[in-house]
């Protein structure tokens, strides 16, 4: 079962670091709530269909930062989306200005079209797991998606010449 | 925005989004241009979210730090039963031959001159027990350090091979 974990770290570790990131806009927040929510995946292991472990752990995740997200005060909201260094060669094509800025733009965004955006158009997830894991329904997800795009693109067109 | 507006807008939103993912099928793709080419709020929109799915590209899944790698795969050594813990283990594993040393080191005088036999048959059984729970552990410790041994040495290896291809900018 330890393999397993294993396995299990090796390929969700980045996408629930990022959705972390990307909701709580703090780097040290978002480890803290990526580590809670696999200590709960370890602790449930056993009652967790193998097939549903990416969904499960991506809602769990989402709940530990938006539980953050309620108890901060007001004064503690973090405006700023800071990027995290990494000397890792496949992330330097992305440190573009475009990329920077539609990263800030996401983070900006409010729930749940911030999840939406970041569980669909940055990790792929089908329409389907986004669903399941915003505990929303397939269509107010697409319409709530359809939204954030529609304002991340007003954005974006301010910005490009 | 009235809740008509919003409705017109979220029928705009899905043509387009559904013309994106590729859900849209050649007659309906072609009505959805045709009207673009009449309608120019459309037709820039339809341009611009292009745009933004682009732009999306470039966004990657952010690498979690090293620390919280650490942190993630030290989980089920540290979530496990305070049993099974490395200082209670050790301790199981002592008490027996602590036992079992302080007896041999009582004065000659204190220790009883004959055992019964069916003290020394309880004893020898008291022993076995003994014996086979620290096999028991011993057993089970050996599977935890083994298995984790063999998570560290991955792990190691992996970060090794990274960095010289890194160093040696093969990638």
């Amino acid at each position: 079962m330890s393999r397993e974990y294993r396995q299990w770290v090796e390929e969700y570790q980045d996408q629930a670091w990022t959705l972390a990131r990307y909701l709580l806009k703090d780097a040290s927040e978002a480890e803290d709530a990526t580590q809670e929510a696999f200590v709960k995946l370890w602790h449930h292991r056993d009652n967790i269909e193998p097939g549903s472990i990416r969904p499960w752990l991506m809602r769990v995740t989402r709940n530990h930062c938006l539980d953050r997200l309620r108890r901060r005060r007001p004064e503690q909201e973090f405006t700023g989306y800071e990027v995290v260094e990494e000397r890792d060669p496949m992330h330097g094509a992305e440190q573009s200005e475009l990329g920077s800025w539609l990263r800030r733009a996401i983070a900006g965004l409010r729930e749940p079209y911030r999840t939406l955006i970041v569980l669909r158009d940055i990790q792929q997830h089908s329409y389907e797991e986004v669903a399941g894991v915003t505990e929303l329904s397939l269509s107010q997800v697409k319409v709530y998606l359809h939204r954030a795009r529609k304002q991340l693109r007003e954005q974006l067109a301010e910005v490009k010449p | 925005m009235t809740e008509r507006e919003n409705k017109t807008t979220d029928m705009k939103e899905e043509r387009i989004n559904a013309l994106l993912d590729g859900e849209l099928d050649n007659e309906q793709a072609e009505r959805l241009k045709r009207d673009a080419t009449s309608d120019q709020d459309l037709a820039r929109s339809i341009i611009e979210a292009y745009q933004l799915q682009r732009a999306m590209e470039g966004i990657r899944v952010e690498r979690a730090p090293a620390s919280l790698r650490r942190k993630l795969r030290r989980i089920p050594r540290q979530q496990r039963p305070a049993w099974l813990q490395p200082a209670w283990v050790t301790a199981y594993a002592v008490v027996p031959l602590l036992v079992i040393a302080v007896a041999l080191m009582q004065p000659r005088e204190m220790r009883p001159r004959q055992p019964t036999a069916a003290e020394v048959a309880q004893a020898r059984q008291d022993l076995a027990v003994a014996f086979a729970y620290i096999d028991q552990v011993s057993t089970r410790a050996s599977g935890e350090i083994q298995s984790e041994l063999a998570g560290e040495i991955t792990d190691a290896v992996a970060g090794s091979v990274f960095r010289t291809v890194q160093d040696q900018k093969i990638l």
